[in-house]
């Protein structure tokens, strides 16, 4: 048996491929990214090296260590999420009536662009016409905030859309993982007495705990690299109060011509990307690890 | 059960023959620019005027390759069309690669001296006429007395209002900033907003705040400071900011200005929930010609000149303003003179239309006596004509770095975190820092 | 297992006591629907506004409440979304290039992750770890280098530099989500199935696959959403109309000073209907999959 599953020319076979793209399309563009990190370049003109220079700059650069810290809040209300949806998931798996409709209802605005759910937050938000103040109103509530425009709560306040659009993501996920219990286990742990919490907490979420570790990993990078709603709804604003990590970069590179300092971002994104995912892995081991 | 297998090797077999009929295709669609495809000279052009929003500007230019390429005969026009946002982002990866296309848009100074600098501009010094241009619009795409790109666009920024909400309150349009100030508290006290400002795109706020530099001290003090020539913590420049800082302490803008992109800020205005909005004549064709726009609401706007300052030494036929969008022909270009042949035709044909069919105001001196033009646009035409001073937005003047400090400078002050001290001290030190 | 007691709880109860537990129950149970249902309006509310916004005229899109309904329902925005520019092919072309990349990213992905949970190498750790840290790589920093590389070799314009860019980039997210399910399927199948003198192959397609038939049909839904809407490359990689995708069709209404709102509502409409009905397609599958993927010998 284990000559038929160390077969190096099927490994190999079945590696390759994918290992090839990635490798061809990943790793050779971010090696040349973190060289251009080396260089003091406005991305259009002359390259001119300067060696380690950028990245010792980023080092000390106050908006940059605001941008990380931005971006580490969303990895965490981000994780804390994953609570809510996987509450949600766990209804909807179970056979109650109607869960089929609803989970496709849930995972609609998946399916958005974020031009789209950028737009449809914007308007939300509009400190006169929108929904939230006029909610807000409705309750008696007569300062209503200035949600984006407000620095000390426009980060807050655009996680909430972001957080959003991933609810269908992960429902989905959740779902498929749940959905993937044998039958046979919870039908015996009915028989056998169990109240569906019980089976909830002492048998399906064991079982997809792997998934779950997972998700985990998912939402922390996933967050510590996002870009697409902050950047359109607040731009980084006001005055650098949301920026996040890809966002400060973006700009750097690509608006304010400094296209070295902003690959230099770009590679210390990676860095505390690797650091975070190593830090969260030791966090979320357990014995199951082991067995692979 | 072989099903699967064998389901799986067609499915790859199709992917890797879709991938294979791409490849072929892709080896006739020509995109090499520098070949002539037959006995034509190709000659690719990117523009920012979609058929779908800006189809007036689109047709014009289609229209003047179609009859570009009548006359002559042996060139191929061939064009590239994006959005504003996405023009911008794709000019930067081709400029990285070297790849810019042969004749492509720009915006002037601050935006286009690192491609000049970067050799990727060609000198347009041949192919210039310079008495065709309103005058200051061709300073703006120069550098060190060469032309690297011809200017397509000219515009100024008069202060829109709705004349019939001023009525409502007895209202006329100021001409002092006394009167100003008088309008605003007036329209406050009334619980309607005075002023729409979408601040969180900071250019906006930008605008306020040069014409309160301008007024209070003059057309050259902020160039100055710029240029280096004098300091941004100038007293007048000071002075500017703290009328700025009145102003919002006044309740003037529009709750949120912060957050309020310039497209959201402008739904107040159309919609009447504010009373003013400082913006560019690129805006007439809301108020003119735009068949989207109610005429109900057409009729009810009418526009000032930024007031006078009591002591102030700028005048009111000082705008902010400038050229826009301009032609680059690129360095790299392999059909440099088809491509600098094409630019001035289209510079000189985009003249004769551009207002009375996209109601754009070109940077070529224009003909006002054709008769056929919205009395807006006349007016507007003959201030411009009058004018004793164009100062070119601060933004578009600075480098991009400098820029950004000063538009988020802005953003500040106007959101109360910057005083007005601070506000100058921190582009002084910008500005000092760059040089 | 061992936790849940075997011992049968009492089944009886005292009669007063039964119709309490079930008028408590039925308080449990509207107040779940009531969340639940809640949550749906959240949910459902995007697609309604989206139709709404779209419309709308310019004018209307902008300081009115979100909640409004357009007041002169502006189908005209349909017609110019459908006629400007050519809606027709990019649909095309988003349809083809979202199929090609997400049939390539499921069956590369799937081979890779069943090699790194099934198969026994001294690697595939570390093989694992490379697709982990690609994951990590911000789009953006590669932008320019990708471009470069594809010029080089003359791929720029070229649809299959999007296709061979989704997959690379869905590549590891597919594999971790892929992987996360492997886990939880017992090897005794395959082990057992290798006794039996089966290849690798066999294995892979004939018991393995099938088993993953949910969250590959999760995976799919995933890429395809994200290829359906993804814009940056393929404005950075293509020029010629011929190429373009919907996506890019959305730009054709961002104008230079002006945007036309209710026509890029009208094209996001337009282009939510396809993933819509793949997607309503596709999360049945997830459903069924486990009725055919029995775990049982």
């Amino acid at each position: 048996m284990k000559n038929v599953m160390s077969n190096k020319f099927v490994i190999a076979l079945y590696t390759l491929p994918a290992l090839l793209l990635i490798l061809l399309l990943i790793y050779v563009p971010i090696t040349l990214s973190g060289y251009y990190g080396l260089m003091d370049w406005d991305g259009i003109g002359e390259m001119k090296f300067i060696g380690l220079e950028n990245y010792v700059t980023l080092i000390q650069d106050k908006m940059f260590w605001t941008s990380t810290w931005h971006s580490f809040l969303l990895a965490i209300f981000s994780t804390a999420s994953l609570l809510l949806y996987l509450a949600i998931s766990l209804v909807l798996a179970s056979k109650i009536k109607g869960s089929d409709l609803l989970r496709k209802i849930y995972l609609i605005p998946m399916l958005l662009s974020s031009v789209a759910i950028a737009q449809l937050w914007m308007k939300i938000f509009d400190p006169t016409n929108g929904m939230a103040n006029k909610l807000l109103e409705m309750f008696g509530v007569e300062n209503t905030p200035i949600w984006l425009a407000d620095p000390a709560i426009a980060l807050y306040a655009i996680f909430i859309p972001v957080i959003w659009q991933y609810a269908g993501f992960y429902i989905l996920i959740y779902y498929a993982a749940l959905k993937n219990v044998p039958d046979e286990v919870i039908e015996a742990a009915k028989i056998d007495g169990a109240s569906p919490l019980q089976i909830a907490f002492k048998i399906k979420l064991p079982l997809i705990s792997g998934v779950f570790k997972v998700t985990i990993m998912l939402a922390v990078v996933g967050s510590l690299k996002y870009f697409d709603l902050i950047y359109v709804m607040t731009g980084g604003g006001p005055n650098g109060a949301s920026e996040v990590m890809a966002s400060y970069m973006y700009k750097e590179a690509f608006k304010l011509n400094n296209f070295g300092y902003g690959s230099a971002i770009g590679f210390g994104l990676l860095v505390i990307c690797l650091v975070m995912t190593w830090i969260t892995s030791k966090l979320t081991k357990s014995k199951d690890d082991v067995q692979y | 059960m072989k099903k699967k297998a064998f389901s799986t090797v067609m499915s790859m077999a199709l992917a890797g023959s879709l991938v294979l009929a791409g490849c072929s295709s892709s080896d006739t669609s020509g995109d090499s620019g520098e070949s002539s495809s037959g006995d034509k000279t190709v000659v690719k052009m990117m523009h920012l005027w979609p058929e779908g929003s800006s189809n007036a500007q689109y047709t014009i230019v289609d229209d003047i390759i179609n009859a570009y390429e009548k006359e002559n005969p042996d060139v191929d026009i061939q064009t590239e069309i994006l959005g504003n946002e996405q023009y911008k982002e794709k000019i930067k990866v081709l400029s990285a690669s070297n790849e810019l296309p042969d004749v492509g848009i720009t915006w002037a100074a601050g935006y286009m001296k690192p491609f000049v600098e970067g050799n990727m501009f060609a000198s347009l010094d041949d192919i210039v006429q310079e008495d065709k241009f309103v005058a200051g619009t061709l300073d703006a795409f120069s550098v060190e007395e060469s032309t690297y790109a011809l200017p397509l666009e000219l515009n100024i920024t008069p202060v829109y209002y709705n004349k019939e909400i001023f009525e409502k309150y007895n209202l006329e349009a100021p001409e002092t900033y006394d009167e100003f100030l008088n309008v605003v508290k007036t329209l406050s006290d009334n619980g309607v907003t005075p002023i729409t400002l979408g601040n969180k795109d900071r250019w906006t706020g930008s605008m306020w705040y040069m014409y309160l530099a301008d007024r209070i001290g003059g057309p050259e003090v902020l160039n100055k400071a710029i240029n280096r020539t004098g300091s941004f913590e100038d007293p007048a420049l000071v002075q500017a900011a703290e009328e700025i800082e009145k102003l919002v302490d006044m309740g003037a803008f529009v709750k949120g200005f912060n957050g309020l992109s310039n497209d959201e800020a402008k739904g107040y205005f159309m919609n009447e929930q504010a009373a003013m909005y400082l913006m560019a004549t690129w805006e007439l064709p809301n108020y003119t010609t735009t068949p989207d726009v109610a005429q109900e609401f057409k009729d009810k706007v009418g526009y000032f000149k930024f007031p006078t300052y009591e002591g102030g030494k700028g005048d009111i036929d000082s705008y902010v303003g400038g050229p826009g969008v301009g032609l680059f022909v690129s360095e790299q270009s392999k059909v440099q003179d088809e491509a600098k042949d094409f630019v001035s035709y289209l510079v000189e044909e985009w003249g004769k239309r551009s207002v009375v069919d996209a109601g754009v105001i070109p940077a070529t001196v224009v003909d006002t006596s054709n008769g056929e033009l919205d009395q807006m646009y006349v007016d507007i035409l003959n201030d411009l004509g009058k004018a004793t001073n164009l100062t070119l937005y601060a933004d578009v003047q600075m480098s991009a770095g400098v820029a950004d400090v000063h538009l988020n400078q802005i953003q500040s002050l106007f959101g109360g975190q910057s005083t007005p001290k601070e506000f100058a001290k921190t582009q002084e030190e910008a500005l000092a820092a760059e040089e | 297992m061992s936790e849940i007691s075997t011992q049968p709880t009492t089944t009886t109860l005292p009669a007063s006591e039964k119709p309490k537990k079930s008028y408590l129950n039925k308080i449990g149970f509207g107040f779940l629907y009531l969340i639940l249902g809640l949550f749906a309006i959240i949910q459902i509310y995007p697609l309604v506004w989206l139709v709404f916004f779209s419309l709308k005229t310019n004018q209307e899109v902008f300081g009115m409440s979100p909640f409004s309904l357009p007041q002169d329902p502006q189908w005209g925005n349909y017609t110019k979304a459908w006629t400007s520019g050519n809606i027709g092919l990019y649909f095309f072309n988003s349809v083809w290039i979202t199929v090609l990349s997400v049939t390539l990213t499921i069956i590369l992905a799937s081979f890779v992750t069943f090699a790194v949970t099934r198969m026994h190498w001294k690697l595939s750790g570390l093989v694992l770890g490379l697709f982990l840290v690609a994951y990590m790589i911000p789009l953006h920093s590669t932008l320019i280098p990708l471009f470069n590389m594809y010029n080089n070799v003359n791929l720029i314009d070229n649809p299959v530099s999007i296709v061979l860019s989704y997959t690379a980039f869905n590549l590891p997210l597919t594999i971790m989500i892929l992987l996360g399910f492997y886990k939880t399927f017992p090897r005794e199948i395959e082990e057992a199935a290798v006794m039996d003198g089966c290849s690798v192959h066999r294995i892979f397609f004939q018991i393995t696959l099938p088993m993953t038939v949910p969250v590959l049909s999760t995976t799919a839904i995933i890429n395809m959403i994200y290829n359906w809407n993804e814009f940056v490359f393929v404005n950075t990689f293509i020029s010629s109309d011929q190429w373009k995708t919907l996506t890019v069709g959305i730009n054709n209404f961002v104008g230079q000073y002006l945007t036309d709102w209710g026509a890029i509502g009208a094209t996001l409409v337009i282009s939510i209907v396809p993933i819509l009905i793949a997607f309503l397609f596709l999360s049945d599958k997830i459903v069924e999959g486990m009725a055919a993927g029995s775990v049982k010998g």
